[in-house]
C-alpha cells in the first residue's frame, strides 16, 4: 500500500489545496462570523415578528444542500445575471452567508443565555445599550456560545470540500487530480482524509476542553 | 490579493450589469487569452504529466487554435459534466472538450464541425463472462456521467429492461468501480480503454468488445450565438486536416494507425 | 431584463421524476436515522461500559465521523470497502455513509444528554435490583432521548442535506441525482437547480414541523 509513486511536486499540490481549503474556510468564517453576530443581534434586538423575513431567508441557507446553494448561486450569477466572477468568489460568498445562518442561531442562543436581571441591573447602573453589550452580555454569551462556534468552523472546514463543484481546486479537488494520474485512490483519499482530521480533532478537542471547562464555574 | 479580489466581486455584483459584449472572436483577439476548457481525466484527449501540467490531445488543439488567433491559451480544467456550464457561465472561451455534437447539447451551445471521431469499446472485469457488447445485459454497468457513452449506456439498460446502470463522476472512478468489480461492465473510448489496460493501474480488466455506436463525433463548442467563432473554428478545423496537424497529433498521442475520418458519407455538413 | 431566457416548462415537465427521487431522498434520511439511532444508542454503551476495547471502538467511530468530510466518509463506504471486496450499491453505500455520520454525531449528543442525567438515578435504580442493562434501558435511555430530541431533529435535517453527496457513488435515484442527470442531459442548470433547491426546503420544514408535532405528543408531562 505505500508502495507509491507519489513525488514532491504531487506533495507540493496536495499542499498547495490544503491551503485553498483553509483560505476559504478563514475568509468565509471570518465574513459569516461578523455577518452571524450583526444578524443575531438584530434578531434579539427586534423580536420574532419583525426578524421573519431575515429568519426565513437564513433559514433557507440551513434547509438546502450547500452543493445546491453553490450551483445555483454560480448559475445565477454567471449564467442568468451574465457577470464575470471568479469561482472562487462565489465558493466565498456562499459560504459566508451559510456560516452566517448558523452563526446568528448561536449568537442569539448566546445573548438569551445572559439572564435579563443581570442586564437590567447593568443598564440599572446608568450603562448604556453599547456598554451593556460589550461590558456584560459579550464576555457572559461568548462563554455559552465560542464551542458551538469552533463547531461550526470546524464544519464549515469540512463542508468546503463541496467548493470543487465551482472549479476551486481545494484539498479534495487536488487529490482527485492525483488519483486520475496516479490511480491510487484508496491511498491518496487516505492522506486527505487525515489531513481534515489533524487540523479537526486538535480544535475539537479545545473546545469540547472550553465547554467542559466553562461549564463548571 | 483572494480577498481583495472577493471584494471586487462583491462591489461588482452590487453595481449595475455589464454593457452588452461584443463578438467574441473579437474579445479574445483583444483580450490576447484564449481559455479553453479541457477534460483532463481522459487520457490520451488530456491528462497531466508528472508535474500535474495540462498534457494530451486535446490541449495541443488549443494551444494551436490560441497560436492560430495570435494569442496566448490558458487551459481551465473541467469535468464532463462541468464543461458547458463553463462556457455558458463565461468562465472559458470555448471547450476542447471531446464533446459530442448532440442535437440535444446543441439546443444551448454552438458547435464547430467534428475535429475528432471516436470509438468505443465494452470493457469488463476479467471476471465475468461476456464475449460480445450483448452480455452487457442484465449486468451492473456504468459510465462517466453526461457523456455520449453514459446516454448511450443508459438508454440500451433502458430497453433491455434488465441490469443496472450507474454513472461515476469521473472516469477514474468508473474504472475503479471496474477493477474493485463493483461494476460487470462499462462503454469508454477505445483509446481511453487502451490506456488504462495496458497501464496496468487498473488490474482486472479487459476489452470484450467494440460498442456497436454511431462513431462518436466530437466538435469545439462555444456560445450558441458567436457565429463570427464557430466560423473561424470550422475552418481552423479544415486547416488543421490539410495541413496534415490532425496526422501528426494523432500519432503524438494515440497512435501509428490512419486517424478516423472526420468525413459523412452521403451528406454536407 | 436578463440576457438569459428561462425554459422553465423543460424543467417543470420533469418535475414526477423529481418527486420521485424526493421520495428516495426521504427515504435514505429517515432509514439512516433509525440505522443511526441504533447504532449511537449501542456505541453509547460501548462507552460506559468499563472494557476498554468496546470504549476505543466507540470513541474512534466518533472522531472520525465527526471530523472528516462527510463526503469522504461516503465515497469511502463505496470504494474502500470495494477494494476488500465488499460491493454496496450506490443506494446501499449513501445510506452506510449517512448512517456512519449519524451514529457518530447522535453518540456525541447522548453524552450530553447523559450528563444532564443525575448519576444517582442509575444507583437508584441498581438498588432497585435492576441490571446495568435494565438501568440504561429504562431509566436512563428514556429521558437520554427526551433531552436529545432537538439535536435529533438537527441531525435528521443534516441527513437529508447529506443525500445530495450519493453522486459521487453513482447514486442517480435520490434528488439530488435525479437533477444532476437531467442537467447533464438538458444543460439548464438554473431551472433544474431551483426546483431542486424548493423541494428540498419544503422537505426539511416537513420533517422539522413533524419533529416538533411528535415531541408534542411523545413528551407530554
Amino acid at each position: 500500500m505505500f508502495d507509491t509513486a507519489l513525488t514532491v511536486n504531487d506533495l507540493l499540490l496536495l499542499a498547495r489545496g490544503a491551503g485553498m481549503t483553509l483560505l476559504v474556510t478563514a475568509i468565509s468564517v471570518f465574513f459569516g462570523t461578523i455577518l452571524g453576530i450583526v444578524f443575531g443581534v438584530f434578531r434579539y434586538q427586534v423580536g420574532p415578528w419583525w426578524a421573519a423575513p431575515l429568519t426565513f431567508i437564513l433559514d433557507i441557507f440551513r434547509s438546502i444542500p450547500l452543493l445546491i446553494q453553490l450551483v445555483l448561486a454560480n448559475a445565477f450569477i454567471t449564467t442568468v445575471l451574465g457577470f464575470r466572477i471568479s469561482g472562487f468568489s462565489v465558493a466565498c460568498g456562499v459560504l459566508s452567508l451559510y456560516t452566517a445562518a448558523y452563526c446568528a442561531e448561536i449568537v442569539r442562543g448566546g445573548i438569551e443565555a445572559v439572564p435579563q436581571t443581570l442586564r437590567r441591573a447593568a443598564r440599572s447602573l446608568g450603562m448604556t445599550w453599547g456598554q451593556d453589550m460589550t461590558s456584560v452580555v459579550l464576555p457572559l454569551a461568548t462563554r455559552v456560545a465560542l464551542p458551538s462556534w469552533i463547531g461550526l468552523a470546524l464544519g464549515v472546514m469540512k463542508d468546503s470540500a463541496l467548493v470543487y463543484i465551482v472549479q476551486v481546486v481545494e484539498l479534495l479537488k487536488s487529490t482527485q487530480i492525483l488519483i486520475t494520474r496516479l490511480q491510487e485512490p484508496l491511498f491518496l483519499l487516505m492522506i486527505c482524509g487525515l489531513f481534515y482530521f489533524l487540523i479537526s480533532f486538535p480544535i475539537a478537542r479545545f473546545g469540547g476542553y472550553l465547554e467542559k471547562r466553562w461549564s463548571n464555574d | 490579493m483572494r480577498t481583495a479580489l472577493f471584494t471586487a466581486g462583491l462591489l461588482a455584483a452590487t453595481t449595475l450589469a455589464l454593457p452588452a459584449q461584443a463578438d467574441k472572436l473579437d474579445d479574445i483577439i483583444a483580450s490576447g487569452v484564449l481559455r479553453c476548457a479541457v477534460v483532463l481525466d481522459f487520457p490520451p484527449m488530456g491528462s497531466r504529466d508528472e508535474n500535474n501540467n495540462p498534457i494530451g490531445f486535446d490541449v495541443d488543439y488549443c494551444n494551436d487554435l490560441a497560436a492560430a488567433l495570435g494569442v496566448t491559451a490558458e487551459v481551465v480544467e473541467t469535468t464532463f459534466p462541468e464543461r458547458i456550464p463553463a462556457l455558458m457561465s463565461g468562465s472559458v472561451d470555448v471547450a476542447v472538450a471531446s464533446t459530442s455534437d448532440t442535437l440535444e447539447r446543441a439546443k444551448t451551445v454552438g458547435f464547430s464541425i467534428p475535429y475528432y471521431s471516436f470509438e468505443n469499446a465494452v470493457v469488463a472485469n476479467e471476471k465475468v463472462e461476456m464475449a460480445t457488447w450483448e452480455d452487457m445485459k442484465g449486468k451492473v454497468v456504468g459510465a462517466t456521467a453526461g457523456t455520449y457513452e453514459a446516454i448511450w449506456l443508459e438508454g440500451k439498460v433502458k430497453d433491455w429492461g434488465e441490469g443496472e446502470f450507474r454513472p461515476y463522476q469521473t472516469q477514474a472512478d468508473v474504472f475503479l468501480a471496474l477493477s474493485q468489480g463493483q461494476l460487470d461492465a462499462t462503454v469508454a473510448t477505445v483509446e481511453v480503454s487502451e490506456a488504462n489496460v495496458k497501464s496496468g493501474n487498473f488490474p482486472g480488466i479487459k476489452i470484450v468488445d467494440k460498442a456497436p455506436m454511431v462513431p462518436d463525433y466530437v466538435a469545439l463548442i462555444t456560445l450558441r450565438e458567436e457565429y463570427g467563432l464557430i466560423n473561424y473554428m470550422n475552418l481552423f478545423i479544415n486547416q488543421q486536416v490539410r495541413t496534415g496537424r490532425y496526422n501528426e497529433l494523432y500519432k503524438k498521442w494515440v497512435g501509428e494507425e490512419e486517424p478516423a475520418s472526420l468525413i459523412v458519407d452521403g451528406v454536407y455538413r | 431584463m436578463f440576457n438569459y431566457s428561462f425554459r422553465w416548462n423543460q424543467a417543470l415537465n420533469s418535475l414526477p421524476e423529481m418527486l420521485q427521487g424526493a421520495l428516495v431522498t426521504m427515504e435514505i434520511a429517515i432509514l439512516s436515522m433509525v440505522i443511526g439511532i441504533s447504532i449511537a444508542l449501542l456505541l453509547t454503551l460501548f462507552r460506559l461500559s468499563r472494557n476498554r476495547v468496546l470504549s476505543s471502538i466507540a470513541a474512534t467511530w466518533v472522531e472520525i465521523a465527526r471530523n472528516t468530510p462527510a463526503l469522504f466518509q461516503i465515497y469511502m463506504v463505496h470504494f474502500g470497502l470495494g477494494g476488500f471486496g465488499i460491493h454496496l450499491s450506490p443506494y446501499l453505500s449513501l445510506l452506510i455513509g449517512i448512517a456512519f455520520n449519524n451514529a457518530g454525531y447522535l453518540t456525541e449528543n447522548f453524552r450530553g444528554a447523559l450528563k444532564a442525567i443525575p448519576e444517582t438515578q442509575t444507583r437508584a435504580a441498581r438498588s432497585l435490583g435492576m441490571t446495568p442493562i435494565q438501568a440504561f434501558k429504562n431509566v436512563i435511555m428514556p429521558q437520554m432521548l427526551r433531552i436529545s430530541f432537538l439535536p435529533m431533529t438537527n441531525q435528521m435535517v443534516w441527513a437529508i442535506l447529506m443525500t445530495s453527496l450519493g453522486a459521487v457513488v453513482a447514486m442517480n435515484t435520490d434528488l439530488y441525482g435525479v437533477t444532476s442527470e437531467l442537467n447533464a442531459r438538458t444543460f439548464r442548470t438554473f431551472e433544474f437547480f431551483a426546483i431542486a433547491a424548493v423541494i428540498f426546503y419544503v422537505i426539511t420544514k416537513v420533517i422539522t414541523l413533524s419533529a416538533r408535532l411528535l415531541a408534542a405528543r411523545l413528551f407530554r408531562y
